[in-house]
């Protein structure tokens, strides 16, 4: 049990300190800028370094050709891009990885690994559901419906969907599937699919709770890292803008309110460090699934806090383009619907809650 | 840029001003209902932004031909005279329809102080040039480094023979670019006491020496703008009030301002937008939503009703002071609360960003992002309940 818990704070820090192949340490988020709404929104080489990092193989099992890590490794890499605002679609590749493993799917699974094809998991059937199989159905080997908010889905290969049968993977150009993306204020795009009738064969997988839940707890460390960054600035800024003679963080009324913040922040971390430990240490589905919605709530909160405050302590200039908090606070706007809102969270939370074990 | 005489028999219908107040308010909605419908012309509608000039002007000749283009503003003055509740239903059938926001920091905020402070020719020669679009407005009180602490501000201004001479720069100025008229606070005495050495000062645009930097927002749109002044010359007579005694002007002003940011108008927008978003994804009928919506409506309500009794303090010439603070921090902070619930309920979809080939028209984000400087501009949420500690509650200074 030691050797296992010193291994996974190695690997922590392995990928912490190799998350600057992507992310300047220097803090510049000048790249992500001048990425807005260009291309599919973000960049494919940047794509083939993090696959070559083997960043997309981090929670996959070895015998598929992952890393076969956990998810504190996991939470601790998406953390890191979240700092740096990282537009890659890295979550939704990483799930659907994990949905083809489990169906057995080998041969896209390597294509994937290599960064050569970008596959996404498309899962989700309205803006406010957490559930993986609603949206699509099967009928005679065709399918229909529809799945929406796939981030990045404009560059994407195929998709791996969930359906109440199990996964179909599509490939974009598929007949019958209408592809229609949206752009974000993050300068990403969202991603629709309309399924008439695409043939296809579904394959069985048993995992599509447990990826969407792990999916979700990689999102909300990308969302605490974004928070924390955010925090960052706007304290570097407290300290620096002066009115009245006198730095503003001097005043009260703004110590309080980043206290505030201080205390979700810590809440947050710890609710989902205790999310992923309780996936690493095996702990039950249902144990795993109400720590999961209750880290996504917490954190979700908080990034609403910290988008509100960062605006409000910056004044003016954190209204305009120019200033990089303006980007955090699109990119926390944008990204924190995803993986369902808080009142689905807590609803599904109260459901698993009655449930006797 | 109104012509009265070619005005169309479908507006003058309406230019003939009753006492609206006096309607019932199914009879008044209607009236405006139908205004709306008929003569809202082929421009943008549901937009959170506000419109270029450009863009919007059709529809600013439209309200001003018909007399609606001030709806608070006394009806002898070419207003409409509307009480709180009658602006409500005004702003909700406009929000219904999805018009643009007129430019209108003239009719908000430089012509109610004018009608306090101005001298008779200023008023008979500014006023109705607000009223028919001829002038259009914006705001130079902030610099660089005067925000908040705006007494502080460093653009000059010092008189040259029969003129004003003003050096400096101005930033934040909403709709810097489209105005031909600036009003400004310039420190014309430097050796008194911040607040003591402050002139409000009438600048035309098109002087020679400004220069206009438009600023990008969040949004991607530029209505902020720098406004840079080198050697800029203006008769000595383009001034309020006295010489050095601009910053009674200037609070005059920002009164009226935060009374414009108080009224229910941009709450109301927002709830009706979340309530047809509520309605058109289904969450309308669902318990929990409904409760935080509850509570939501009640909190516009009770500010309708608290707005009411201010409006009443104005028409009855009482002064509001410090205690505006109240229904403005009220206002700007349930406008952010409501917006952030449209967003909740957004969920995966609120990040979209309204574009020409989306029909978002319930516009979470823009409205989201609309919502986030009225707790800013007008005085901060901040130092507005600082002043209302001192002043209104009489606690000791830190
Ligand atoms: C969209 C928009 C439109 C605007 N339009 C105009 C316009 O048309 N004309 C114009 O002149 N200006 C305009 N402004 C500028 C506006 O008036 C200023 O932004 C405002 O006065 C705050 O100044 P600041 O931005 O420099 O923030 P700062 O004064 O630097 O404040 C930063 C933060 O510190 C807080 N703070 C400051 N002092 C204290 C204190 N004593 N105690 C506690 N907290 C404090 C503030 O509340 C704020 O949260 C506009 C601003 C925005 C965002």
């Amino acid at each position: 049990m030691k050797n296992e818990i010193e291994d996974w704070e190695e690997n922590v820090q392995m990928l912490t300190d190799s998350i600057g192949a992507v992310v300047p340490p220097d803090g510049s988020v000048s790249r992500v800028r001048k990425a807005r709404h260009v291309g599919a929104g973000f960049d494919t080489n940047i794509w083939h370094t993090m696959a070559e990092m083997g960043w997309l193989a981090i929670t996959l099992d070895e015998t598929c050709g992952g890393l076969g890590l956990g998810l504190r490794e996991a939470t601790a890499l998406l953390k890191g891009l979240g700092k740096g605002l990282t537009p890659e679609p890295i979550t939704p590749a990483i799930m659907a990885l994990r949905l083809m493993a489990d169906a057995g799917e080998k041969i896209l699974i390597d294509e994937a690994l290599s960064g050569e094809k970008i596959i996404l998991a498309a899962w989700q059937a309205t803006p406010d559901s957490v559930d993986p199989s609603a949206g699509v159905s099967i009928k005679d080997a065709l399918l229909y419906g529809k799945k929406i908010s796939i981030e990045g889905g404009l560059a994407a290969h195929a998709f791996v969907v969930t359906t109440p049968h199990g996964i179909c993977i599509v490939p974009k150009d598929s007949k019958g599937l209408t592809i229609k993306s949206t752009p974000m204020h993050d300068g990403t795009f969202t991603t629709q699919l309309i399924f008439e009738g695409v043939k296809t064969s579904s394959l069985a997988c048993t995992n599509m709770e447990r990826s969407l839940f792990e999916a979700q707890l990689m999102h909300c460390a990308y969302l605490l890292g974004v928070s924390e960054r955010a925090f960052e600035i706007t304290l570097a800024y407290l300290r620096l803008r002066k009115q009245f003679g006198v730095a503003i963080g001097s005043f009260q009324a703004l110590q309080h309110r980043s206290t505030e913040i201080k205390i979700q922040l810590e809440l947050a971390r710890a609710s989902i460090a205790a999310a992923a430990g309780a996936i690493d240490t095996g702990k039950s589905h249902r144990h795993c699934q109400m720590n999961a919605h209750r880290a996504s709530t917490r954190v979700k909160m908080l990034t609403r806090l910290v988008a509100r405050e960062a605006v409000q302590m910056h004044g003016a200039i954190g209204y305009t383009d120019e200033a990089d908090i303006g980007l955090y606070v699109r990119k926390a706007m944008t990204s924190v619907g995803l993986y369902g809102p808080e009142y689905r969270l807590r609803e599904n939370y109260m459901a698993l809650r009655e449930i006797q074990v | 840029m109104t012509d009265t005489k070619n005005t169309p028999p479908f507006i003058a219908e309406y230019s003939t001003h009753p006492d609206f107040n006096a309607m019932s308010d199914v009879t008044f909605r209607s009236l405006v209902k139908n205004f709306v419908e008929k003569n809202y012309p082929d421009i943008p509608r549901f937009v959170q932004h506000r419109l270029s000039w450009l863009e919007v002007r059709p529809w600013y000749g439209i309200l001003a031909r018909a007399g609606w283009i001030a709806p608070t503003w006394p009806q002898k003055l070419g207003g409409m005279g509307l009480n709180a509740g009658k602006q409500l239903i005004l702003i909700e059938e406009f929000e219904r329809f999805g018009c643009g926001r007129v430019h209108d920091i003239g009719t908000a905020m430089l012509g109610p102080m004018l009608m306090q402070y101005g001298t008779k020719e200023q008023q008979d020669y500014y006023l109705p040039r607000i009223l028919h679009g001829e002038d259009i407005w914006a705001q130079g009180y902030s610099e660089p480094d005067a925000g908040s602490d705006l007494a502080s501000l460093r653009t000059e201004a010092i008189i040259e023979g029969d003129e004003w001479v003003i050096n400096g720069q101005k930033t934040w100025a909403t709709l810097g670019a489209d105005a031909n008229m600036i009003f400004i606070l310039a420190r014309t005495d430097k050796s008194v006491k911040k607040q003591a050495g402050i002139s409000f000062l009438l600048v035309p645009m098109d002087c020679k020496g400004i220069t206009v930097r438009p600023i990008e927002n969040i949004e991607g749109h530029s209505e902020l703008c720098e406004v840079f002044f080198d050697n800029v010359r203006i008769p000595l007579d383009h001034i309020v009030g006295d010489a050095n005694n601009g910053w009674t002007m200037a609070k005059a002003l920002l009164g009226h301002e935060r009374v414009f940011i108080g009224a229910p108008r941009l709450s109301a927008n927002a709830l009706t937008r979340l309530e047809n978003l509520a309605r058109d994804n289904g969450l309308w009928p669902d318990p929990v939503f409904r409760d935080r919506f509850a509570s939501l409506a009640m909190d516009l309500e009770d500010l309708t009703d608290l707005f009411e009794t201010y409006l009443e303090r104005l028409k009855n010439g009482e002064p509001i002071g410090a205690e505006v603070g109240v229904l403005k921090i009220f206002q700007s902070e349930l406008y952010q609360r409501i917006s952030e619930e449209l967003m909740q309920i957004s969920g995966s979809l609120a990040g979209i960003k309204k574009g020409d080939d989306n029909d978002l028209k319930h516009d979470a984000s823009g409205t989201y992002l609309a919502a986030r400087p009225t707790t800013i501009f007008g005085g901060s949420t901040e130092v507005m309940r600082n002043v209302l500690a001192r002043v209104s509650l009489e606690l000791p200074k830190q």
